[in-house]
């Protein structure tokens, strides 16, 4: 995301990072916020005048990392349905 | 004002300079309104839609309150679906209303959102299933939805991607669709606020006093004190569109509503150049997937067992068994990653149909909850129908056939059990 | 130090290669300049941070879309294209649309005016969308899942890690070291006061010391829903479940940018990657290097510049407010500051780095946001430990130290957990 992004966003009203983040999209992307979350907390903190203590990050959601479906679909720990085939 | 009922573009559109400016009064922190006709508590879809139609029949003294932020409950969780495969009349009839809605959103509320038509493909392993699913297109042809039935070869013609074995049948009606959840609530408070209606976040309802009645020849009662940190509105009226905290809510004032809050898991792929074009779902597992407009594989998977709780965290076992059962369906999937994982309330009722209208007890104290996961797709239908009935209009039978009464007058067997509540 | 040559082919070119270098690495080697368009706006998109974390280098490789380049080994054969750019990635006719919305696109209320204009916008937003194609055929490999009941889990092998697992490992738990990199060392791979040799040094004494250490394995998630809460862990060919009794969170931090004009532009990237070129990779990755930088970071950008020109590169240093602009649009050229032009074929961003703490949050650790470290560093007190039980942290993920004072902090955390 750029900062005229950030800037718009919050000048639309969408000042929470929760928001900043439905809005422009950032942090959903491959990196899922890695290269830019502290950033955009830290302008967000002085574009809105808060102090930095009080900026959350949003959740942090699994998986942290990109992760392959095929390496989950044999974990032991996934449910079993009734037509689940054994070798699956 | 315009009547609701037409069926041309909402013409009286505001602010259509192109940018989505939220209500001022949302990030505020100055006080509420002394009072007002209608306080909606929950700024979920249901809430906002009910707020948006109320203002285009003319009542603008409206005040939507929500605890967090817009879209923070499920309307901000779920994964987009709009279909009109039921197994009942009424929500079949419900939701080809909303269809028509949804299809007009973007132009009438100035706000894309991204539907798309790219139908619902639900999947059958099994006799019983595919017998289902006849029943079910039977009922939905009847009301004039075109969902057919598809043998597994017709199934992999929309989707070349499925590996057929154990599928036995299909049904697919082309004009179901998703679209993307945000904005609609963004669409909805900004043309509800440019009409007059004033939306609070980061504002907790604490307490809800209902006025003691001076005179009964007043005209009935005398509505309900809203209390928040921000200070207390007199509100005439109040609507509970909390979602899966409506319990919680219909508590302050005493009132048992007996849906609960069930945690469903949802996660999202890397995005990819679109290649998926119907909502495909397998009636076995609850497994449903969908590619978003931005290229994401979106879905998720009914995990059996679950316990009423308002958790919201993340499991393993959820991101296995869907990973399981999807490479299992789609086997070129294999090596697409997912990103990101998360999980919303379903607002479980006990019948899965949702609670609408006045509370026995208190008249002027509205439920519209108990959607168990559909609400998103029904806002648009409920929330017209709602505003009409609460400006003079003549109520819809959905506010009688799912009163909370049912469930306590013995009423609620005689109804149709919707069992399509799918993912 | 290099390693063997072996051919790769990068969009059907045939590229000489390294084993045991990344195919990130090899690209810059081989002067590829642009691997992919970004989501949005189609900007030329390439390597920044070499370490697995940004999404600026991926590639289809193996007919598998959307894989980093930096972490993937180059191996004989492997073949490997751009993606989300029409006809090449180098010259994208989408692109436009960087010019045509110049001041920034809001893609919530494009194109509402009429039914008709939206649903075009519908389609053509849809075709647009998504970054890489499918697979090209299905995965064949069944992964195994493999379980670990450890007395001590330590997630990141950089410095703080390796530190914190050899103290614990000597003390006689048993211990497990996650590290998501091709090889662990963590910053002391990027750092020219460190070296190769010192990371490779400590990771040796972890081992030696008894601790399991696991590569390309990454923590996925923290879930707590059974038996205490597991650790899932991605590795190529396996997912772990990890289950300790203790944790020991040194995930360090993540390369950053710095706001200034033209930050995305190709040729603008970490300094850490820069280092990491040159310290493990033996590769000067430009001839006239600018740095730009904050205060925080003066010592690692002196270290990093001293080790540019010995290798033979011209190094000018700059400081954030003085930088104006970036010249270039496929590759950068020039630097603009307040100062005047400095021509360079490559710009390193010295930022602090961000600590990694969200892996931590999900077991309940609480972080706070401060700008002079980096970002939201995990709160922990006077022995290390964070505000959930057993749980532990260390190293640049509880605010910057850098390096060597990281290492210094692991072995100091790795011996409270080993004495508790």
């Amino acid at each position: 995301m750029t900062l005229s992004d950030l800037e718009h966003s919050v000048s639309r009203g969408y000042q929470d990072i929760e928001e900043v983040k439905r809005y422009t999209g950032f942090g959903t992307g491959p990196c899922q916020g890695k290269e830019c979350l502290a950033l955009v907390a830290s302008e967000l903190a002085r574009l809105t005048g808060q102090p930095p203590s009080t900026i959350k990050p949003f959740t942090s959601r699994p998986p942290l990392a990109p992760t392959p479906l095929r390496l989950l679909a044999r974990d032991p720990g996934a449910h079993r349905f009734d037509d689940d085939r054994e070798d699956g | 004002m315009q009547p609701v009922m037409d069926d041309e573009e909402d013409e009286s559109r505001a602010d259509v300079s192109g940018e989505i400016r939220l209500p001022a009064t949302l990030a505020g922190t100055g006080p509420l309104p002394d009072k007002a006709e209608i306080v909606i508590v929950g700024g979920g879809v249901v809430g906002l839609a009910i707020a948006y139609y109320l203002a285009r029949r003319g009542m603008q003294d409206v005040v939507v309150i929500e605890r967090g932020y817009l879209a923070e409950g499920a309307s901000g969780r779920n994964g987009g679906g709009v279909r009109q495969q039921w197994s009942t009349e009424i929500n079949i009839r419900l939701m080809q209303e909303s269809v028509e809605l949804c299809r007009r959103f973007a132009v009438d509320l100035g706000v894309n959102v991204w539907f798309r038509q790219g139908g619902y493909l639900f999947l059958a392993r099994s006799t019983a299933e595919v017998a289902r699913l006849e029943r079910n297109i039977a009922l939905q042809n009847r009301c004039g939805v075109a969902t057919r039935m598809l043998d597994p070869e017709q199934a992999q013609d929309i989707v070349p991607e499925l590996d057929l074995t154990g599928i036995v049948g299909a049904s697919y009606n082309p004009t179901d669709g998703i679209l993307f959840p945000w904005p609609f609530l963004w669409g909805y408070a900004r043309q509800a606020a440019a009409r007059g209606v004033k939306i609070f976040t980061q504002t907790a309802v604490t307490g809800l006093e209902p006025a003691i009645v001076a005179s009964a020849a007043a005209g009935g009662t005398g509505g309900f004190t809203v209390h928040t940190p921000r200070g207390s509105i007199k509100a005439r009226r109040v609507v509970n569109a909390t979602g899966a905290w409506s319990p919680q809510l219909a508590k302050l004032v005493g009132v048992d509503v007996p849906t609960y809050p069930i945690r469903h898991e949802i996660c999202s792929s890397e995005p990819l150049k679109p290649f998926l074009r119907p909502m495909v779902s397998e009636l076995a597992s609850g497994l449903y997937c969908s590619q978003s407009m931005r290229g994401e594989i979106v879905g998720g998977v009914t995990l059996p067992g679950h316990e009423s709780t308002y958790a919201m965290g993340s499991t393993l076992k959820f991101l296995s068994t869907y990973a399981r059962r999807l490479v299992r369906l789609m086997p070129i999937l294999g090596d697409i990653k997912i990103l990101r994982q998360w999980a919303g309330p379903y607002d479980q009722s006990p019948d899965g149909n949702p609670v609408l209208g006045p509370a026995p007890t208190h008249p002027d104290f509205f439920l519209a909850c108990g959607f168990v996961g559909h609400g998103f797709m029904m806002a648009p239908i409920v929330g017209k129908l709602y505003a009409e009935w609460l400006t003079g209009g003549a109520p819809h039978e959905i506010f009688s056939r799912y009163r909370l009464a049912r469930f306590t007058d013995g009423s609620g067997a005689a109804q149709p059990k919707e069992d399509f509540n799918i993912g | 130090m290099r390693g063997e040559a072996v051919e790769v082919r990068i969009a059907d070119t045939s590229v000489r290669a390294f084993a045991d270098e990344s195919i990130a690495a090899a690209l810059v080697a081989s002067g590829a300049h642009v691997l992919s368009r970004s989501l949005k706006y189609h900007r030329p998109r390439t390597f920044f941070c070499l370490e697995g974390h940004c999404s600026g280098c991926l590639v289809r490789i193996g007919g598998v879309p959307n894989l980093r380049a930096c972490q993937a080994p180059c191996l004989a054969g492997t073949e490997v294209m751009g993606q989300n750019a029409f006809p090449s990635a180098e010259v994208d006719l989408l692109g436009a649309v960087d010019f045509v919305f110049s001041r920034g696109l809001d893609h919530h209320t494009l194109m509402t005016g009429s039914s008709m204009l939206n649903r075009l916008a519908n389609k053509v937003v849809r075709q647009l969308s998504g970054l890489g194609k499918l697979p090209d055929v299905a995965a064949s490999q069944h992964p195994e899942v493999q379980r670990y009941d450890v007395d001590v889990c330590v997630i990141g092998g950089g410095p703080a890690g390796l530190e914190a697992a050899n103290q614990v490992a000597r003390a006689g738990r048993s211990t497990v070291v996650v590290d998501d990199q091709l090889r662990p060392g963590g910053s002391l791979r990027t750092d020219p006061r460190a070296g190769r040799a010192l990371a490779e040094a400590t990771w040796r004494a972890a081992t030696s010391a008894g601790a399991a250490v696991l590569s390309r394995s990454t923590a996925i998630g923290f879930f707590p829903e059974d038996d205490g809460g597991v650790l899932a862990v991605a590795a190529p060919d396996r997912l772990y479940r990890i289950y300790a009794k203790q944790w020991i969170w040194a995930t360090g931090g993540y390369a950053a940018n710095l706001p200034f004009p033209d930050n995305d532009r190709p040729g603008v990237i970490a300094a850490r990657a820069v280092g990491r070129l040159l310290v493990d990779h033996g590769i000067l990755a430009g001839d006239r290097v600018c740095v730009i930088e904050v205060p925080r970071m003066v010592d690692a950008a002196s270290a990093l510049a001293a080790g540019l020109v010995e290798a033979g590169a011209e190094v000018h240093r700059v400081a954030l407010d003085r930088v104006e602009g970036v010249r270039g649009r496929s590759w950068t050229s020039a630097v603009d500051t307040a100062d005047g032009k400095y021509d360079c074929d490559l710009v390193a961003v010295a930022a602090i780095p961000a600590p990694a703490s969200e892996g931590a949050r999900q077991q309940g650790c609480q972080v706070v946001l401060d700008p002079t470290v980096g970002g939201f560093k995990i709160v922990v007190d006077d022995l290390g430990r964070t505000s959930t039980p057993n749980v532990w942290a260390c190293g640049d993920v509880c605010g910057y130290l850098g390096p060597a004072a990281s290492a210094a902090d692991g072995a100091r955390v790795g011996a409270n957990v080993a004495a508790s």
